[in-house]
């Protein structure tokens, strides 16, 4: 298809081309800059000169209408947030870090711009997975029958990274309003892009794809570009369909400052890359076409030496961040139940089982707000909701639009999570993250960025998102379906983690969860989905708080802390010892791991002076760790022997039910435990 | 014959050597040597018989100087214009681009009027597109100094033979 020529050296209006040769100035001048802040040892030891994206970044910021779109620009894109409308002094704040830096006051890396309140979105360092976020946030637009687009920018090497399929995949599945821009200077660092794929021009290698436009244009010519971004923009908005912009660059100088070009290219490469400098070309081109005069053009130049001059000098002696504030915005604002103000309850009535539990609670939140979604694999088709039915009849009552099956891309789905929460704070996402929870592996790299997303937006953006995975053993399901998880996630900060064992509690938490803002993982255990012994009546709109245990059976002699599967079998054997022994145990049901309850467990300590320590999870680096290390610092005088933990060995998980058997606890196991320890 | 006008970048290597070579074909006289970068509309379209030097760059790109032209050429009547073209690609290191340059010039060249000549075998060559292929044979002299350098010479006078007889 033909690109329409809307702009060119002969026919754009001069106040237009004025405007772009100013930009291009203003952010070469600073892109050439950076390198003395770290020289002079100010700060920016992060900058990765855009020199030779000039033509295409320029473009991208102005196709972008911050009123509309959403715009992910990467790490190389200074000159893009500069044309969307950051200005000089934002860019310099950024780079050198200070409290005053829109993108992130200070913590994130330098070169990492942009700007919340322009929907200029904070991206990763993880170079492309930013590509999911778009494809989320483009969804929301799609959703809400919005005008805008999505704008992803990336380099070509980091379309090789597999979740770049996926959003790519999804958008044009989906058929969102996204355009994937690929940045293609020929090198990821040092690597030439013929290590990265076999196809030169990256962006051929979806040509398969259906409802997926492919542009190609130079990206260091400003009119090419311009007419390439404007296209694409058009056909988005026109056919509600995603493209690609490829657009051919060249990298001008090192990958980084922590590179050296020179020692993998040589003087004739070096060479031909500066001979095509867009802005030199750009200028030249003004002044042949007449268009504006060399005279005019030094005018600009030397606006531009004093635009830079001011700038500099206000973002120098701007405020440094405040090293009190690191432990700020580490989670987003949690909901506080007002009635059920400890999580717990007298109500008497119909038992439900804890699967039943949470159908009833997402359904009930799905009617109370409007702005719930849900999605994930094997998630809705006709009477079949979600493998283990929790979201059976969801999709019956909410539609295809709310309630929908994901494509088997964890990644995909948690990105889109995050991304689709970009569009508004109202917005509530519940996600099972993999059918299994040892199935979330894949998504990791989303779990990690969505961790330290609200914190690194210095507050500005908070993922409102849920997880639900089905967690745990007892099904004789082996690696990938019987697995617990949470021992490697609680070393994370940002993400609220809670395990309930019983209905009410999982109905609670849920309702907390979908209600707060910022990201819950939500732990299913997955064998007590119909267990009789973890069905319990529920209050009416009944809400969990994070962080408050409940005590499922008190006692005296000794402190059981435990959480999902093994809270009934520690309830069993306290039951059976009291009964056996006159043995007084105290079960400690956490609920939340993080927060983690610490007044109620160190209250039981300090009563009972023992404690075992309960999970499926493996002991070693398990959670019972942090417990156990927790009670030693805290509760260290209270104890009365050594804090001992029941879990599963360090070993992967086995089969066969012998081999189950053989890894997991079970009250066997925990009855000769809390014997050893009643008499230590 | 009217003089030919032999357009290409001074500050070129290689594309230059070629066109040393090229004068050398011809009588004292007959070619005239200009500088694409710094030529004018008027004195491009003075001429009735070209020869333009048009390498390849990066994934199939006119060099800069072409590029810059472009917005003059797009605009001139080049009806009864006779213009062949050379360049050089790197049909190993670019295969699926080789002598791309060639093609995207002639493209031009033809939508405004001109009758462009010289066309020459694909024989010879191994790479996966060009976009100056015409069925079996390229719209112009692509020379491969990077992996075919010995027949450059003999490719040169082969074609300035053949091109000699549509110069009028």
């Amino acid at each position: 298809m033909v690109i329409p020529k809307k702009h060119s050296i002969k026919t754009t209006d001069k106040k237009i081309l004025e405007k772009w040769y100013h930009l291009l100035k203003l952010g070469r001048t600073i892109d050439d800059k950076a390198p003395n802040y770290l020289k002079q040892a100010i700060g920016w030891s992060y900058h990765a000169p855009y020199a030779g994206h000039d033509g295409i970044q320029l473009a991208i910021g102005q196709v972008f209408d911050k009123k509309h779109d959403h715009l992910f620009p990467y790490y190389r894109d200074m000159l893009t947030n500069l044309s969307a409308g950051l200005t000089a002094e934002e860019l310099i704040l950024n780079g050198i870090s200070k409290a005053d830096d829109v993108a992130s006051g200070g913590r994130h890396m330098s070169n990492h711009f942009g700007k919340p309140e322009f929907n200029i979105h904070n991206v990763s360092s993880a170079t492309g997975n930013h590509t999911l976020h778009a494809a989320g946030v483009a969804r929301a637009i799609k959703y809400y029958r919005a005008k805008g687009v999505a704008i992803s920018s990336q380099g070509e090497s980091s379309v090789s990274e597999g979740y770049v399929y996926e959003a790519i995949n999804g958008a044009s599945r989906e058929k969102l309003p996204v355009i994937f821009v690929i940045q293609d200077n020929g090198y990821g660092i040092s690597v030439p892009k013929k290590d990265q794929t076999a196809n030169r021009k990256v962006a051929n290698n979806f040509k398969g794809f259906k409802n997926l436009r492919i542009i190609h244009c130079n990206g260091k010519d400003v009119f090419e570009s311009m007419n390439a971004m404007l296209e694409a923009k058009r056909h988005v908005l026109e056919n509600g369909e995603p493209v690609i912009v490829q657009a051919n660059c060249v990298r001008m100088h090192s990958h980084s400052n922590s590179d050296r070009h020179e020692l993998y290219r040589n003087e004739s490469e070096l060479g031909y890359v500066s001979e095509y400098d867009p802005l030199n070309k750009f200028r030249r081109m003004l002044i042949r076409y007449k268009r504006l005069t060399a005279e005019e053009l030094d005018v600009i130049d030397d606006k531009v030496k004093g635009v830079v001059k001011r700038a500099h000098k206000k973002a120098i002696s701007a405020a440094d961040p405040d090293p009190k504030s690191i432990t700020n915005f580490v989670f987003a604002e949690e909901h506080t139940p007002k009635v059920f103000i400890d999580g717990l309850h007298d109500h008497k009535g119909e038992k439900f089982k804890l699967v039943e539990a949470l159908n009833k609670t997402l359904k009930e939140e799905f009617r109370d707000n409007p702005d719930t979604f849900i999605w994930g694999q094997d998630m809705a088709n006709k009477d079949k909701g979600g493998i283990f039915n929790v979201s059976k009849g969801m999709q019956q009552e909410f539609g295809e639009e709310r309630v929908f099956n994901a494509p088997i891309a964890e990644d995909y789905i948690l990105g889109t999570a995050n991304g689709m929460s970009r569009y508004d704070d109202k917005i509530r996402i519940v996600v099972e993250g993999a059918e299994f929870a040892d199935y979330f592996w894949p998504a990791m790299e989303q779990y990690v960025d969505t961790s330290h997303d609200f914190w690194r937006s210095n507050g500005k953006f908070s993922p409102n998102i849920t997880i639900r995975l089905a967690s745990g053993g007892y099904i004789g399901g082996g690696m990938y379906h019987s697995q617990n998880i949470e021992g490697a996630l609680t070393a994370l900060p940002g993400v609220r983690i809670v395990y309930p064992s019983y209905a009410d509690d999982a109905a609670g938490l849920l309702r907390t969860s979908m209600r707060s803002k910022g990201l819950t993982l939500f732990l299913e255990p997955k064998a007590l989905y119909n267990a009789p012994v973890a069905a319990t009546s529920i209050p009416d709109d009944f809400e969990v708080p994070f962080g408050k245990a409940r005590i499922r059976k008190s006692g005296n002699d000794l402190t059981i802390l435990t959480y999902g599967n093994t809270t009934h079998m520690c309830v069993d054997v306290a039951l059976k010892l009291e009964e056996e022994a006159s043995v007084s145990i105290e079960v400690i049901d956490l609920r939340s791991l993080i927060p983690l309850d610490r007044g109620t467990i160190l209250k039981s300590v300090k009563k009972t002076g023992k404690v075992l320590i309960v999970h499926e999870d493996n002991v070693f680096s398990g959670f019972g760790a942090e417990l156990s290390a927790t009670i030693m610092e805290d509760g260290f005088e209270y104890l009365d022997g050594p804090v001992r933990r029941l879990g599963a060995p360090f070993t992967p998980i086995g089969f066969n039910r012998i081999l189950e058997k053989a890894t997991l606890p079970n009250t066997d196991k925990i009855y000769e435990e809390v014997k050893k320890l009643i008499a230590y | 014959m009217k003089k030919i006008g032999l357009f290409y970048s001074f500050r070129s290597n290689k594309t230059a050597k070629v066109a040393e070579k090229i004068v050398k074909e011809f009588n004292d006289g007959d070619v005239e040597i200009i500088d694409i970068e710094i030529t004018t509309e008027d004195i491009f379209i003075s001429f009735d018989n070209y020869i333009l030097g048009v390498p390849t760059w990066f994934d199939g790109e006119l060099p800069n100087y072409w590029d810059e032209f472009l917005p003059t050429i797009e605009e001139l009547d080049l009806t009864d214009k006779i213009i062949a073209i050379y360049g050089l690609g790197d049909q190993k290191g670019y295969p699926e681009n080789f002598g791309d340059a060639i093609g995207i010039m002639a493209s031009l060249l033809e939508k405004r009027g001109a009758t462009v000549v010289g066309f020459t075998s694909i024989k010879g060559y191994k790479f996966e597109n060009s976009q100056a292929v015409r069925g079996d044979q390229f719209c112009g002299l692509v020379l491969d100094q990077e992996n075919q350098g010995r027949l450059t010479n003999q490719r040169v006078t082969e074609w300035v033979t053949e091109i000699k007889g549509y110069f009028r």
